[in-house]
């Protein structure tokens, strides 16, 4: 393992990690440097990024031993397609949302940067991670940084709507350790792959045991993925929280999509013998019910913030019911959905305070900013004036144009990714089978129908009030450094739109790759050891 | 060739929209030459490929998109999409020409005309697509930019509203036609239309058949205007004339007649297609025909004429005969040049008046005689008079009217009434807008003295009309051919026998021509008293406007039934929230074990110890008794649950764990501070006399969740004790024991895990208490007492504390001067003790994190008994150098490990005898041990710190008389307020 | 044994649940302390319960389960100890911090009526 390329695994954790320890010795006053140090990890996280989605290329699932002990006891780092497609969305979510704190967010609160790289070292730390424990304990990494992104910037809203985040992510953390310790006891092992083969010469006797403890394991995935009735907490909380925050956030619902398709596919696929599709009809119809609640919810509010938050449970909702339909060939589709929708949530949440801003007082994300600062001490006011820059021209056409194309993105529609997605969901949906179409498809393919209806109502009501309802609002002041992350997403989104082919092509070997996980087992449980074992 | 032609005729539009949006507000002039040009360049571009077409041939360029799904970039142009192609692109050209002077010098012209080519674009994508997929994707396209145009004035309210009722409407039907399409792409196993428009037979038999057809069919319905989604229309017309010309006349809504022609082969002729698109269109006929009659409003007249023409072509689709869709072909191209010369007509007297009233306006023949007389021959046309293009297609419509074999006969026997009438109709709203605009006396108090347009204004218009005289006159000679390649473009080989000659002899249809002339002229004249009347809409139906029950059912929509829904479904509470997620969880494991079953373990229980037993009855009535005490005697209940934490520990060691339980006993500490520290903040809560016990609501409320937390405790008691009674065949720990010492270099098994075998986690969870400490303290700065715990508590006053706001910490010291005195002793016992368990925590139970925690309970005691100043004054502390410091040395002493090429957080290991302490491991794992100490101390104190420091802070932030009366109930409102 | 201890962990679970549930923020945090006891110990005993096994190697030695205690979930409970310590500060810093903001300790920061 002398080989640079495969200390690459690890630096997705490392870096940011570094950053971030750096961040804080620096302190807090010396904020050149800290900005410095973000972006460089920013930056380098990006481009380790590209890289690792090439590595991923080759059939070969890449393997880091931690600690350089056998994999089977050891904890290791598995890159495979689909952790090397988080890894990117993340550092593009993160460049993304660094670059936006920085025009006004990242003074709203002390220690802003550091929280912000933890945040990033747990999301890779999740996407990468073999291990199950070595799972939670980045959860709880990421968590206990979105705590702190959730908070920053404190005020009556995000205090309340973080005290229920947190108790509820408590909770499920609990659930968690108790599937973990579960599994332990029952299949004595930790190691995922490992999992997935004992899995299928469990004693009869124990399969029950083993399945309730996966079960529980289950639920406190599909509390953080937001489906319904288990997501109440998360229009809120993304409602509440800063700007920055709630785009990164955007991705943090996705960890628990990510959770359930790494684990379930893995552990109930189709070669995991008597426990074979466990659950799934209950996926499709979570998912289902989470769709038609985030539609209503889409549909009730007029409010953004809480707009944006209702459309992470269509999305979420989307994703359960397209895996627990348990095809690959619509896995392909959801992953192309799944990164489509987070850039475009992800830039709609960062588009929506910029729009706020040109509005009257009463708009709630500015009365939640203005909070931020109201209630800040001295430390805002100095830098106050050089921290918004001129408004450019033409500011509310772009936002403009940014908004409907968020608004296309969400409802699916022409010409962006959004509604390629929805098609490479319900093409292969539809395409199977021979005459007769089984009620899950025809109920699917009217949920995302409607849904993206709903959007397409809630967005033209809430785009008018914004942009045409009072033309003599005033421009809101946006630095290029706020506006430019929107367009990088946006850019993105339209990118997928024209490279479609062959994004949906390394899709989909990754979804053959997690329905067919004999690559995964087999690189993980043969990995071989660098140089001599242990020292 | 075919290639690029077809991808410029669909890409330019495009790119000059781009180029028209970048141009600076002003520049009307090159914004206009701009979209001129591209609209001239893309007609000559269409005439190019008139050669292929004509000779029957097919243009068709694939480009790769998603092969893998069946979506690829199909341009495909036969004779059909050909004419269409035309008539988009001619009409624009045109369409821009006459927007160049409509539109005021003063509105921001270029975003008008990016809009329109962006919009020509996606038409032109939709007619010349050959995937049904991409047709769907450029048709919700049209409906995007047609919302923009038709907002483009979106100061004014009807413009908004307008534009946001077409959006709505037209991208509904286009969501229902995709679906269409993916059911029509699971018939025939493709969207190629190719292959769709040869699957004829196999799409007409099959099961999926009607809801394919539905769904296309709301498609189409929805964008053509139809009954009973025709009230969009005229409620668009609140766009620029120059936008309803274009889109109302002769693309946007033709659109919806496009897909059904392009369908017709394979999707027509059946009972079911006779009465969806046949009815719709009977209905939409008659109906908008006459509605027209009693429009006050120039445009909204002619609105209500499209909605009705377009019923005609429907009609003429629905019914089951090549010849009818002849006509309807035919009729699409007459009423393109008729009803867009009338728009623009209507669009000039607009511009030249002020109004497009009918009832104000009249006379106007004297000022602009030869607008006038346009007008007058389009509108002739549109009434079917003789020699007129409207007059050939509508006796085509008659003559079908009379023959056509629809198979359903009830439809049949009324038609050539409900034409005759429809016809008469129209030449009624004919003759008001002609008469009522041009005719009887001088107009007076116009808002505009009116005079003849510019002469580039009017000459669309006399193109268009002269287009509707020829045709008139020499149909095989002019449209004649194009008419003929596009109907041979869908019908293929069996296009019927068909002539276009105005004169075909004294016959039935001429006789109803006649009749509907007649009867139009008389309508006209009886309905005189009821159309000078002030009174709005048509009489009988006048209650029925489809906008209000639109809007209606959208406020009931998205207001009424999805808040109720939201309310009943959703909860922003966080106590509902738990107890779902806890009875969800607990109804999963249980149903799962319950379901799938599970045997006796493998383990025989050991005998039960009475000792433990009496251990765990009073840890378990320690439980109950916090969860007893916890509302009213919150310190009892910290207390309690000590106690219990206590029991806990004992426990670990119990099951010699002494690891477990050191690291418990320190945690326990800390928490507990913790908790005390927090305590001082919350609202005093006493049972207050008259509150007495809880209502019916609350006890069933309280009964549930008891259910709820038995079932929580028996399940996950039942769960350990089916686990802690199997041990699986192959058990992880195996390894561990075996290699701790060999190859981890620690006797201490537990600690060479954290260290070492699994270092990673440890490394993981020291990050989150960096977090959490941060988090903490960035939030405590914010910290802001609520007003009724701000003053000292009695509790410190009664110490006689009064001094000890000012910060003088002797009174306390005094209070407790023994305990003060112990820990400064203590204080430098426990460091050695920490640095003992530091050091030996690779073989013996200790380690890094509780020897951190051990520092910081002896710096917390030393805060406790000496006060905060008193302690700041004699230990400089930086925990955030700490905390950060800890985080490098364990992150680098992984790293470290990555130098010598191994992987991150391998270890390396030798021992060295220290004096007293002895043989020490100075394993690369102790450095990284060291880290975590460094972490927990630093975190530990920055928390406890912080929050000790309220105390401090709370009486200095908030003077007292912010006080308020201590009853928590009337906070809310007072932080509100100031908040 | 097993049985007592089960017992135990179902006593502190079902109290932990209890107050979950109640309406104030100090209740809570104190039934997520008491709930984490559980866990931890539910996680320690899935190793199986030996009394009286040594819990250190003596040296050069290779252990085996059969002389050792199951070092893993005593790792693994160490590791949710700490975090669980450090989301529960967190957790109580917050409710000082709704506490102040809003001036209720009612865990949806505003008093319902009832």
């Amino acid at each position: 393992m002398t080989d640079w390329a495969d200390h690459l695994l690890i630096a997705p954790i490392v870096v940011p990690m570094l950053a971030g320890a750096a961040m804080i010795v620096a302190g807090d006053r010396w904020r050149r440097l800290t900005v410095a140090l973000g972006l460089v990890s920013t930056v380098a996280l990006l481009l380790l990024a590209i890289t690792l989605l090439g590595f991923a290329e080759t059939p070969i699932v890449r393997v880091y031993r931690l600690g350089n002990w056998p994999s089977l006891f050891g904890i290791v780092l598995v890159l495979d397609r689909l952790s090397a497609v988080m890894l990117a969305l993340a550092a593009v979510l993160g460049f993304a949302a660094f670059l936006f704190s920085l025009g006004r967010w990242h003074r709203a609160g002390v220690y802003f940067h550091p929280l912000f790289q933890f945040q990033l070292m747990g999301l890779n730390g999740a996407f990468l991670t073999g291990d199950l424990f070595n799972l939670f304990v980045f959860f709880e990494v990421l968590l206990a940084a979105s705590y702190g992104m959730a908070l920053h910037g404190s005020g009556v809203a995000r205090v309340r709507a973080g005290l229920h985040y947190i108790v509820v992510n408590l909770l499920a953390s609990l659930l968690f350790l108790i599937g973990v310790s579960v599994v332990y006891g029952i299949a004595g092992t930790l190691n995922m792959a490992d999992l997935a083969v004992r899995m299928r010469d469990v004693a009869t006797e124990d399969r029950g045991l083993l399945e309730a403890g996966l079960a529980v394991l289950g639920i406190a995935f599909l509390v953080k993925a937001a489906m319904w009735p288990l997501g109440f907490w998360l229009p809120v909380t993304y409602a509440a929280a800063s700007t920055p925050a709630a785009a990164i956030l955007s991705i943090l619902s996705k960890v628990g999509i990510y959770a359930v398709l790494r684990v379930w596919l893995l552990l109930f696929g189709a070669s995991a013998g008597a426990s074979a599709g466990f659950g799934g009809t209950w996926l499709l119809v979570g998912g289902l019910l989470t769709i038609a609640f985030g539609s209503i919810a889409v549909l009730a509010t007029q409010n953004l913030p809480r707009l944006a938050g209702a459309s992470v449970l269509i999305s979420s909702g989307t994703l359960l019911a397209a895996i627990g339909t348990g095809r690959a060939a619509v896995t392909t589709g959801a992953l192309f959905y799944l990164v489509s929708s987070v850039l475009a949530i992800g830039a709609f949440f960062l588009l929506i305070e910029l729009v706020e801003r040109g509005r009257e007082v009463g708009a709630d994300v500015l009365a939640v900013t203005r909070e931020a600062f109201g209630t800040g001490e001295e430390e805002e006011e100095d830098e106050e004036q050089e921290v918004v820059g001129v408004a450019i021209p033409g500011t509310v056409a772009i936002l403009g144009l940014a908004f409907l194309a968020c608004a296309l993105l969400l409802a699916g529609l022409p010409p962006l990714s959004g509604f390629l997605a929805k098609f490479a969901i319900l093409a292969p949906l539809l395409a199977a089978g021979g005459a007769v179409v089984p009620t899950s498809t025809w109920a699917l393919m009217a949920a995302l129908i409607l849904s993206g209806l709903a959007t397409v109502v809630a967005m033209t009501r809430a785009g008018i009030n914004a942009f045409w309802g009072s033309p003599e609002g005033r421009v809101p002041r946006v630095g290029l450094v706020e506006i430019a992350p929107v367009a990088l997403l946006l850019v993105l989104c339209a990118a997928l739109t024209v490279e479609a082919g062959p994004v949906i092509g390394y899709m989909q070997a990754a979804a053959q790759a997690l329905h067919e996980p004999g690559d995964y087992l087999q690189g993980v449980l043969s990995a071989p050891p660098a140089g001599p074992e242990g020292r | 060739m075919p290639e690029s032609l077809l991808l410029t005729l669909v890409g330019l539009p495009f790119l000059g929209a781009i180029a028209a949006g970048l141009l600076p507000t002003g520049a009307r002039n090159a914004a206009a030459a701009l979209a001129g040009a591209v609209a001239l360049i893309c007609l000559a571009l269409v005439w190019v490929a008139y050669p292929t077409v004509s000779a029957g041939g097919v243009l068709r360029a694939e480009f790769a998109w998603m092969p893998s799904l069946g979506l690829n970039l199909v341009l495909r142009m036969d004779g059909f999409a050909w004419l269409f192609a035309g008539l988009v692109t001619g009409i624009g050209a045109l369409v821009v020409l006459y927007a160049r002077y409509y539109m005021s010098s003063e509105d921001p012209v270029p975003r008008f005309f990016a809009f329109l080519l962006a919009f020509m674009g996606a038409m032109t994508g939709l007619v010349i697509s050959g995937n049904l997929v991409q047709l769907a994707f450029f048709w919700e396209l049209t409906s995007l930019f047609s919302f923009l145009l038709i907002g483009y004035w979106h100061h004014l309210a009807a413009a908004r509203d307008g534009a946001r009722m077409a959006l709505t409407i037209t991208a509904t039907g286009g969501l229902a036609l995709f679906a269409g399409v993916l059911v029509i792409g699971h018939i025939v196993g493709s969207y190629d239309l190719d292959v769709v428009l040869a699957a004829g037979d196999s799409i007409r038999t099959h099961p999926l058949y009607l809801p394919a057809l539905l769904l296309v069919v709301l498609g189409a319905l929805t964008k053509s205007a139809q009954f009973p989604f025709h009230f969009w229309l005229p409620h668009a017309m609140a766009a620029p004339t120059p936008v309803s010309a274009y889109l109302h006349s002769a693309t946007l809504v033709k659109a919806g007649v496009f897909l059904l022609v392009r369908l017709w082969p394979v999707m027509a002729g059946t009972e079911a297609w006779a009465w969806t698109v046949g009815l719709a269109g009977l209905i939409t006929l008659l109906l908008g025909a006459y509605i027209a009659i009693f429009q006050n409003d120039l445009k909204g007249l002619l609105a209500y004429s499209t909605i009705s023409h377009l019923g005609l072509i429907t009609l003429l689709l629905g019914l089951k005969s090549e010849l009818a869709l002849v006509a309807a072909v035919f009729h699409i191209l007459n009423h393109a040049a008729f009803k867009c010369s009338l728009f623009m007509a209507a669009g000039i007297i607009d511009h030249e008046t002020g109004t497009r009233d009918i009832r104000r306006l009249s006379g106007l023949n004297r000022s602009m005689p030869f607008t006038a007389r346009l007008a007058l021959v389009a509108a002739a046309a549109m009434a079917g008079v003789p020699l007129l293009n409207g007059f050939l297609s509508k006796e085509m419509f008659f003559a079908e009217a009379l023959s056509a074999g629809a198979p359903v006969s009830p439809l049949l026997n009324i038609l050539p009434l409900a034409a005759t009438v429809a016809s008469a109709f129209s030449v009624a709203y004919s003759l008001r807008f002609i008469h009522g605009a041009f005719f009887g006396p001088e107009p007076v108090d116009l808002p505009r003295t009116p005079h003849e347009p510019a002469t580039w204004m009017r000459f669309p218009v006399e193109i268009l009309v002269l287009a509707c005289i020829m045709v008139g006159v020499l149909p095989a000679a002019t449209v004649g051919p194009y008419l003929n390649l596009a109907v041979r473009a869908v019908l293929g080989a069996d296009v019927p026998a068909y002539s276009l000659a105005v004169w075909h002899g004294f016959n039935l249809p001429l006789l109803m021509s006649l009749i509907a002339l007649a009867g139009g002229v008389a309508l006209y004249l009886i309905l005189q008293p009821q159309l000078r009347s002030d009174e709005e809409g048509p009489p009988l139906i006048r209650r029925l406007e489809g906008k209000r029950i639109f809007d209606r059912t959208m406020v009931f929509l998205s207001w009424r039934l999805a808040r109720r829904l939201e309310g009943i479904a959703g909860t922003r509470r966080l106590q509902p929230q738990l107890r779902v997620i806890v009875g969800i969880a607990l109804l999963a494991g249980a149903a799962t074990a319950w379901l799938r079953g599970f045997g006796p373990g493998n383990i025989a229980p050991a005998p039960v110890d009475p000792v433990l037993a009496l251990l765990w009855a009073v840890g378990a009535a320690f439980a109950l008794g916090t969860a007893w005490q916890a509302k009213y005697h919150r310190l009892a209940a910290v207390m309690l649950l000590g106690g219990t934490g206590l029991v806990v520990c004992v426990t670990f060691v119990w099951f010699s764990a002494p690891d477990l339980a050191l690291t418990q006993l320190t945690v326990e500490v800390v928490t507990t501070v913790l908790l005390v520290l927090g305590l001082r903040w919350l609202p005093k809560r006493f049972r207050i006399v008259g509150e007495g016990g809880p209502e019916m609501l609350t006890r069933t409320r309280r009964l549930r969740d008891l259910a709820i937390a038995i079932g929580a405790g028996t399940g996950l008691a039942a769960l350990s004790y089916a686990v802690m009674t199997r041990t699986p065949p192959e058990l992880l720990a195996r390894p561990f024991l075996e290699r701790a010492y060999t190859e981890g270099g620690g006797t201490n098994v537990v600690n060479v895990i954290l260290v070492d075998f699994r270092g990673f986690d440890t490394l993981g969870e020291i990050f989150v208490v960096a977090t959490v400490a941060l988090t903490t303290y960035a939030l405590l700065r914010r910290f802001r007492p609520a007003p009724d715990s701000v003053e000292v508590p009695e509790q410190q006053r009664d110490q006689g504390g009064a001094a000890l706001h000012g910060g003088a910490d002797r009174p306390i010291a005094d209070w407790l001067l023994v305990p003060f005195t112990l820990t400064r002793l203590l204080f430098p016992v426990m460091l050695i003790v920490a640095v003992f368990l530091l050091l030996r925590g690779h073989d013996l139970p200790g380690g890094g994190f509780s020897a951190g925690m051990v520092v910081a309970i002896a710096i917390l005691l030393q805060y406790m008994t000496g006060g905060t100043e008193w302690t700041e004054d004699r230990l400089r502390l930086r925990p955030p150098l700490w905390l950060g410091a800890g985080l490098l040395i364990a992150a680098g002493t992984g790293l470290a490990a990555c130098l010598f090429g191994r992987p991150f957080l391998t270890t390396y290991f030798a021992y060295a005898e220290l004096p007293v302490i002895g043989k020490v491991p100075t394993a690369s794992a102790l450095i990284f041990d060291i880290g975590v100490f460094c972490l927990v101390v630093g975190a530990t104190l920055l928390m406890l710190v912080a929050l000790a420091h309220q105390s401090v802070r709370g009486h200095r932030a908030t003077p007292r008389r912010r006080a308020l009366p201590k009853t928590h109930e009337r906070m809310p409102v007072a932080v509100e307020r100031e908040g | 044994m097993e049985l007592i201890v089960s017992l135990g962990i179902g006593a502190l679970a079902g109290s932990g649940v209890w107050l979950l549930l109640r309406p104030r923020t100090f209740q809570v945090i104190v039934g997520l302390s008491l709930l984490s006891y559980a866990v931890n110990l539910f996680i320690f005993s899935t190793g199986g319960l030996r009394s009286g096994a040594a819990a250190i190697l003596t040296p050069g030695e290779a252990g085996s389960l059969a002389r050792y205690t199951d070092p893993l979930p005593q790792a693994l409970v160490l590791t949710a100890i700490v975090i669980g310590f450090a989301t529960t500060a967190l957790l109580l810093v917050v409710m000082l911090a709704t506490r102040g903001l809003t001036g209720t300790d009612h865990v949806d920061g505003r008093e319902h009526e009832r």
